[in-house]
C-alpha cells in the first residue's frame, strides 16, 4: 500500500521540478537592462577632485575586486558569479555608453545605487576611495 | 588591578581626545591594514564603519594527528565552535557576545582602536585595546568538589559559586601596516581565571605576533603566534607540568565587501583567547595540530 502511494506521487513531482529548471533557464536569457538612471542634478555636475591621479590605481582596482566583481565581472561585462541570480542586467563598462557617461553619474551609479545595485556609501567611505573607483571603472574601457 | 586599568584608560583616553582633532583633517587613517577585526583566533586593530553588525562563526576540528581514520579531525570528537555577534556602536569602538562549546562558555567582550596608522606616518602604528569576559556555564556537577579553600587550617571544600565561573583577557595590540601586502600586529596580554585546577595558576601574561602576507586582492596568507610567558614571580605553583603551550597556526583569507573567509592549521583547540592562554595543551610540534575556520558576515545600518 504504501509503496504504491509513492509513485503515485512520483510522476506529478518530477514534472514539477522540471518545469523549475525549465523556468530557470527561461528566465535567464531575456533579462533586460534597467530604465534610464535618473541622476539628480548635483552628481551630474559632480567635478572628480582625483581624475588622473595614477598612484590611485591599485586602490581602485583592489576595491573593484572586493565590492565589485561579483556582480560586475572581472573586467565589467556584467558577467560575475553573481550575475545570474540577479533579475536585472548590467551594463558593460566597456561600452561607449557607459563611457559617455560624467564621472558624477557614475559616482552616483556606483555608490548610491539603485534596487539590485546596492549603495556602498557605508562600506566605501573614504571620499578619495570612492572616486579611485571611478577611475578605475574608466580603465575598463574597450 | 582595577585601579590600574582605570588609570591607562583614563590617561589613554586623554591622549586621545587632544590627539585626534588636530590630525584628522590632516593625515588619514592608512586603507585596511587587515581585511577583518579577526585574524585567525585573534583579534587585530581593524573595526568596521559605525552602525556595523558583524556575525562571526568560529570553528576547528579535532587534531590532525589520527590522518584518514578520522579525516584529519573533521570526525574526531575534539572539534570546537563559537558563535559571535559584534556591533560598532561608536567609531572605532566594538563591543560583542559568544557563545562556545568548550566549557560552554558565554563571553562578553569589547575592543577600542585608540590610535590609527596615518597615511603619512603622523600616528606610526595602530593601537587597539581588547577585553574580554567568559563564564563557564557548564552544570555545577562538573566542578564537583574541584574548589578547594586552603585557610591554613584543614583544606573546606566548597559550592562552586558564579563568580568562580568567570575568567577575564585582556590585550594591548599594536599593529602596522608596512606596506600594500604586508600588515604585522605584536600584543601583549593578561588572563586571568578567578578558579583554576589545584595545579594551575590562576594568572597568565602573554605575547603575541601576528600578521597577514596579502597575495592578491582578496586573498592573504596569516600567521599568528601566542605565547604563554612562564613567569617565575607571579606562579603559585613549584611545578610548571600545567604551562600552557604556545598557540601557533597559519592559513588563508579571502574577504569580500561582507564576508571574511579564513581558513587555517593550527594548535590551540580553545577559541576564545582566554582559554587558549591558559590551558592549550597541544604542541604544534608534536601531532597538535587542527583544521579551523573563522567566517564573518558584516551587516550595515
Ligand atoms: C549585487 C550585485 C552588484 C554588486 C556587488 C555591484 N553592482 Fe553595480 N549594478 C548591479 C546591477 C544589477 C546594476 C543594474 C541596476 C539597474 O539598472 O537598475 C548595476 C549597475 C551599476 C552601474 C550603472 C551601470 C548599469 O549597468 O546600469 C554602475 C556604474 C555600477 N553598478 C557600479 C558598481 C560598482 C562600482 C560596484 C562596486 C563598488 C558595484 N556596482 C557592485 C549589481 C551590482
Amino acid at each position: 500500500m504504501k509503496k504504491s502511494k509513492f509513485i503515485f506521487l512520483t510522476y506529478p513531482l518530477a514534472a514539477v521540478f522540471a518545469a523549475l529548471i525549465l523556468m530557470a533557464f527561461a528566465g535567464s536569457q531575456d533579462k533586460k537592462c534597467g530604465p534610464e538612471w535618473d541622476v539628480p542634478a548635483k552628481y551630474k555636475t559632480m567635478k572628480n577632485p582625483h581624475a588622473d591621479d595614477a598612484s590611485l590605481e591599485r586602490v581602485g582596482k583592489m576595491l573593484y575586486s572586493k565590492h565589485c566583481k561579483s556582480c560586475h565581472g572581472a573586467i565589467g561585462l556584467g558577467d560575475g558569479s553573481k550575475a545570474a541570480s540577479l533579475g536585472v542586467a548590467m551594463h558593460s563598462f566597456a561600452e561607449d555608453k557607459f563611457q559617455a557617461q560624467s564621472d558624477g553619474v557614475i559616482y552616483y551609479q556606483s555608490f548610491i545605487g539603485r534596487d539590485e545595485m546596492p549603495n556602498f556609501e557605508k562600506k566605501i567611505i573614504d571620499d578619495e576611495d570612492r572616486w579611485a573607483l571611478v577611475n578605475y571603472l574608466r580603465t575598463l574601457k574597450k | 588591578m582595577k585601579k590600574y586599568i582605570l588609570l591607562l584608560l583614563t590617561t589613554t583616553f586623554s591622549f586621545v581626545l587632544f590627539g585626534q582633532d588636530v590630525e584628522k583633517e590632516v593625515d588619514k587613517p592608512v586603507r585596511s591594514p587587515f581585511e577583518s577585526g579577526y585574524l585567525i583566533d585573534n583579534q587585530t586593530t581593524v573595526i568596521p564603519v559605525e552602525g556595523t553588525l558583524e556575525f562571526a562563526i568560529q570553528h576547528k576540528f579535532g587534531t590532525m594527528d589520527n590522518g584518514f581514520s578520522d579525516l584529519f579531525g573533521i570526525y574526531s570528537p575534539g572539534a570546537n565552535i563559537r558563535l559571535g555577534l559584534n556591533y560598532v556602536p561608536i567609531h572605532n569602538l566594538q563591543i560583542g557576545v559568544g557563545a562556545t562549546k568548550k566549557n560552554m562558555y558565554t563571553d562578553l567582550s569589547a575592543k577600542w582602536t585608540i590610535f590609527e596608522q596615518t597615511r603619512e606616518n603622523t600616528i606610526p602604528v595602530a593601537v587597539a585595546l581588547y577585553g574580554s569576559m567568559a563564564i563557564d556555564g557548564r552544570n555545577k556537577s562538573v566542578f564537583g568538589s574541584e574548589k578547594v579553600v586552603d585557610s591554613k587550617g584543614p583544606a573546606e571544600e566548597e559550592d562552586v559559586a558564579f563568580n568562580d565561573r568567570l575568567a577575564y583577557f585582556s590585550q594591548l595590540i599594536v599593529g602596522r601596516k608596512f606596506t600594500h601586502w604586508l600588515s604585522l600586529q605584536a600584543a601583549v596580554s593578561f588572563t586571568h581565571y578567578n578558579m583554576v585546577g589545584w595545579d594551575y595558576n590562576h594568572d597568565m601574561v602573554g605575547l603575541h605576533l601576528n600578521g597577514r602576507v596579502k597575495f592578491s586582492p582578496q586573498g592573504s596568507f596569516m600567521f599568528n603566534y601566542d605565547h604563554p610567558l612562564k613567569i617565575k614571580n607571579i606562579s603559585e605553583q613549584s611545578n610548571w607540568n600545567t604551562h600552557p603551550e604556545p598557540n601557533v597556526s597559519c592559513g588563508v583569507e579571502f574577504s569580500t565587501s561582507t564576508h571574511a573567509f579564513q581558513i587555517y592549521v593550527g594548535s590551540a583547540d580553545g577559541i576564545i583567547p582566554q582559554d587558549i592562554m591558559m590551558y592549550n595543551q597541544n604542541d604544534w610540534l608534536d601531532n597538535g595540530l587542527a583544521i579551523g575556520m573563522t567566517i564573518t558576515r558584516l551587516w550595515n545600518f
